[in-house]
């Protein structure tokens, strides 16, 4: 299982080791856990002086900005950190404002303890310290006030930013008692735990639709993203990246040609000593247009390295060979003995799965602006691991990270893109050798060829059912590069079952599923070949993108093996026995959800359209948010496939805002129905061959289908939305078509002539 | 140095003529509201007007265009009220947002010539401009808010006139 995601659970938080602060100071009500010891007395000592290292502050005019931690790529998490925020506290939506953190440390997440955003974690792991950095607001905001009004603070309600006192129809404005300076109240850790939180039935902002905080911005061009920095004085740098994606390293450059370019200033090879990048050049001159002009100029000759003859044959040739040897790979769940019970077993099926290469080409390209001023490096990018990427700048710069700033700006996408940090080396680099600020900006063609990649994957599943057609065996082996190992992190790392050494749990994260299978197991094997020659990254949903391709393609297999409904099979697998009570009940409420919603099983659909089902545990074991989808398609005779309906239900606990749930679920099922049909990329002698979005090919609005969305919230506690759906969408298109077509397609991304080919003569 | 008229004001850019107007505008003019997606005509993220016709700024040259009427997304509205911004605020429909300013320009030409178009020609004039968060199914629907509100607006205002 993911050790991973124990480390993060709630109990594990440091939070109880600090104290939060209260306090009125020069600039308004500062909220915060005091990372730094003693801070309290200076806080009171000289107040004027001090720096809100704090979540939120509130301002004499009654404005409540709140730094979020998190990278907003879309996902509103800022405005959703403000929103439970704005619960506790009682302001006015209209009074909340936001503001994006810096690399601090004291804006790590409180339960992550880094600042690093991914896993469809932050609400989940936000959630109480928002919620009682709120609460603690409205408390001393409210004994503020009965000091000023002369009346017990018990006798105060709050609402709106207003304090009232109804007996005497005193009030006071957030404003009026920040402006009087008597918010001056200090919480222990003891006092924090104690704040008896609301529940559900007194929300009054939780589970509404506010419009969110960053909206308006994004619709009238200013919101600001990393490429929309400008420091005075900056020049511009153009990368020239090799033709293989990682290994390349540069023999010679001639900027004979690029010194006609008006505006160049000068090429920079790249000496990145993080390994992030190999074999690249920076061409920096005075304006964009004119660097990508002096950087077509530049003639660099490379070594193409190790990996220069890798091709996606190769890469999954190498996964297979290493599958079918006994000792590769290690353990991440092993279950009884699915070796032995194959043996007694009435039927047997084994299958391959694979995923091609994926890029995740979000609309901003990578990009990063470095300058340097006085001993600190200043960082402008959009970025998901300011913890990590802030080292990486350093790394680059040949300074200690701590000297490093990152400034958080609006991520133009990120889906797990801008958790790697390559963009931080070339403009660091560059913003050294000419002694100015540097904005670097990747074409689009640099954005794709040099992606950290969903990987290559290739899986085997074997099952084994007895004679009634219940499944009693199966085994599962996950070969792919293994992208969190990259990050050198340990923690990111889980322990093996078989204890042969830790395993990057985000390669086989969903296989560990909510089914009871007796022998089960699942091994997680990695392609160093691919981990070598495509560095992957971790793409929208990660494992579970794969994993779920797998486990709910085969189930599907094994129902129609045993003669049953696909749907019906898995509801008799979710039985909840043992370590799956809880979670295998709500999975199977999801799917039932879906199933009627979409009508399963209610209709004759006619000749040649089909419905299919999938459900899963995404993101991880430990932060399912319960997600199933029924597929409705049409297969025409060719094998041209039609996506008439996808129909996702999802179980998220508790709802904070109800209608960025459905954007987040419906945009993470197109993302999903995306990779299933429209997104490959490939490998060629050690490159990326899709360069821009004519050879690789996101859905546009006329590939949409109709997609209807049905969100559970039964008071448990909240989850995720950004990734789950992505992972249900492909098996159940594939389940579709076999129930359409009797093609069974077991390759993503999904094609015409697979499909043609899979139908019985 | 070429005079560029942008959203009604005339501005000369330190540009030479094969500049894409995109990169003058941007940084150059430093109205950063058009973005930079593919720089080859795949994506709309860098979609501005010329003389009222949507066109990709990434593969137009600052050369070609002077003396025409550019309009960008800072100047399609004095205040963002142009009826697509509001429903595009109406119906929440950004999540990263990086495309949209493209999107609302793409939709804008298309209103301007079409109140009432209907979702056929919607997906028609708007396939170019891809969304990486896939927010389209808001979009449509914005984009038929504001052509309802064009719609009514231009009512309005037929009937005020005098007969």
């Amino acid at each position: 299982m993911n050790q991973h995601v124990k480390k993060i659970t709630p109990e594990t938080t440091d939070l109880s080791r600090r104290s939060f602060l209260v306090g009125t100071a020069a600039t308004g009500l500062v909220l915060g856990y005091a990372g730094v010891p003693g801070v309290s007395e200076a806080l009171a000592a000289a107040p004027a002086n001090f720096e809100p290292s704090v979540w939120y502050a509130i301002s004499p005019d009654g404005l409540v900005t709140v730094t979020c931690g998190k990278a907003d790529m879309g996902q509103h998490i800022a405005s959703t950190m403000a929103q439970i925020v704005c619960e506790e506290l009682g302001a006015k939506w209209s009074d909340m404002r936001v503001n994006l953190a810096s690399n601090d440390p004291k804006f790590n997440d409180p339960v992550l303890g880094a600042q690093i955003t991914g896993g469809s974690w932050s609400t989940m792991m936000n959630f109480d310290a928002m919620s009682r950095a709120g609460a603690a607001g409205r408390m001393a905001l409210t004994e503020g006030a009965a000091a000023s009004m002369g009346v017990p603070a018990g006798e105060l309600a709050v609402r709106d930013s207003m304090i009232v006192h109804a007996k005497s129809k005193k009030q006071m404005s957030f404003a009026d008692v920040v402006k009087s300076g008597k918010a001056t109240k200090t919480f222990t850790p003891d006092d924090l735990k104690a704040i008896k939180l609301k529940t559900p039935d007194q929300y009054s902002m939780i589970g509404v639709s506010v419009p969110q905080i960053d909206i308006p911005s994004k619709t009238n061009g200013t919101a600001k993203y990393g490429i929309d920095v400008m420091i005075p004085g900056m020049a511009y740098g153009a990368v020239v990246t090799p033709p293989v994606r990682y290994g390349a390293t540069v023999k010679s450059v001639d900027d004979s040609d690029a010194k006609k370019v008006p505006g160049f200033i000068k090429a920079v090879i790249l000496d990145d000593k993080t390994q992030t990048t190999t074999g690249w050049v920076v061409a920096v001159a005075n304006t964009f247009a004119n660097a990508k002009k002096a950087a077509a100029a530049l003639k660099v000759s490379y070594d193409g390295g190790p990996n220069a003859k890798a091709s996606s044959e190769s890469l999954l040739a190498e996964a297979k060979r290493l599958q079918k040897l006994d000792d590769s790979g290690q353990f991440f769940v092993k279950d009884g003995d699915p070796s032995a019970a194959f043996g007694t077993a009435a039927k047997v099926l084994e299958a391959e799965y694979t995923t091609s290469i994926n890029i995740h080409a979000p609309m901003e390209p990578m990009n990063a602006t470095a300058e340097f001023k006085g001993d600190i490096l200043h960082i402008y990018s959009g970025n998901q691991f300011a913890t990590r990427s802030g080292a990486i700048a350093a790394g680059a710069a040949g300074i200690d990270p701590k000297f490093v700033v990152m400034h958080q700006m609006w991520l133009g996408g990120g889906f797990g893109r801008r958790l790697d940090a390559d963009m931080m080396v070339p403009a660091v680099q560059a913003a050294k050798a000419i002694g100015k600020p540097v904005k670097v900006i990747y074409t689009r063609e640099n954005d794709m060829t040099m992606d950290f990649s969903r990987p290559l994957t290739y899986q085997k599943v074997k099952a084994g059912v007895d004679g009634d057609g219940k499944l009693v065996a199966l085994s599962h082996d996950v070969v792919s590069a293994w992208p969190t190992q990259r990050w050198g992190i340990p923690d990111f790392l889980s322990p093996s079952v078989d204890k042969k050494g830790p395993l990057d749990a985000f390669t086989v994260n969903g296989s560990d599923f909510f089914y009871t299978v007796p022998n089960h197991t699942v091994r997680a094997i990695k392609n160093e070949m691919a981990h070598n020659a495509t560095p992957s990254g971790q793409l929208r949903s990660v494992a579970p993108g794969w994993t779920f391709w797998a486990v709910e393609s085969m189930i599907d297999e094994i129902a129609v093996a045993a003669g049953k409904d696909p749907a019906q099979y898995r509801i008799s697998l979710l039985d909840g026995a043992g370590k799956n009570e809880g979670g295998a009940q709500r999975l199977r409420n999801t799917l039932l959800a879906a199933m009627g919603l979409a009508g399963y099983g209610t209709k004759k659909l006619p000749k040649g359209e089909g419905m299919g089902v999938a459900c899963v545990s995404s993101q991880e074991r430990a932060t399912a948010s319960w997600t199933a989808c029924v597929a409705h398609v049409a297969v025409a005779p060719s094998g041209e496939v039609t996506v008439k309906k996808l129909t996702v239900a999802t179980d998220v606990g508790t709802q904070v805002h109800p209608d960025n749930i459905r954007a987040q679920v419906e945009g993470a099922a197109l993302w999903g129905l995306s990779l299933a049909m429209y997104e490959k990329a490939t490998l060629k002698d050690g490159g990326i061959e899709q360069t821009n979005f004519d050879g690789y090919t996101p859905l546009r609005m006329s590939q949409m289908p109709e997609v209807a969305v049905a969100v559970i919230a039964n008071g448990e506690k909240a989850t995720g939305v950004g990734e789950p759906a992505v992972t249900v969408v492909a098996p159940a298109i594939g389940n579709a078509i076999f129930n359409a077509s009797g093609a069974r397609v077991r390759a993503l991304p999904i094609t015409a002539e697979a499909v043609k080919g899979a139908m019985k003569a | 140095m070429p005079t560029l008229t942008i959203n009604g004001r005339s501005m000369s850019v330190d540009a030479a003529n094969d500049t894409p107007l995109l990169w003058a505008i941007r940084e150059q003019l430093q109205m950063t509201g058009t973005k930079f997606g593919c720089g080859a005509g795949l994506c709309g993220a860098c979609t501005v007007h010329v003389n009222g016709e949507a066109v990709r700024s990434c593969q137009t040259m600052v050369g070609d265009v002077a003396g025409k009427k550019i309009t960008t997304i800072e100047g399609l509205s004095a205040k963002g009220d142009h009826p697509l911004q509001k429903a595009w605020i109406a119906e929440q429909v950004p999540q990263c947002g990086y495309c949209q300013s493209g999107q609302i320009m793409q939709a804008a030409s298309l209103l301007a010539k079409n109140s009432n178009p209907t979702k056929e020609e919607v997906v028609a004039h708007m396939d170019g401009n891809l969304c990486r968060c896939m927010t389209y199914s808001r979009i449509q629907k914005a984009i038929m808010r504001a052509a309802t509100e064009m719609r009514t607006a231009s009512a309005a205002g037929n009937d005020r006139r005098p007969t």
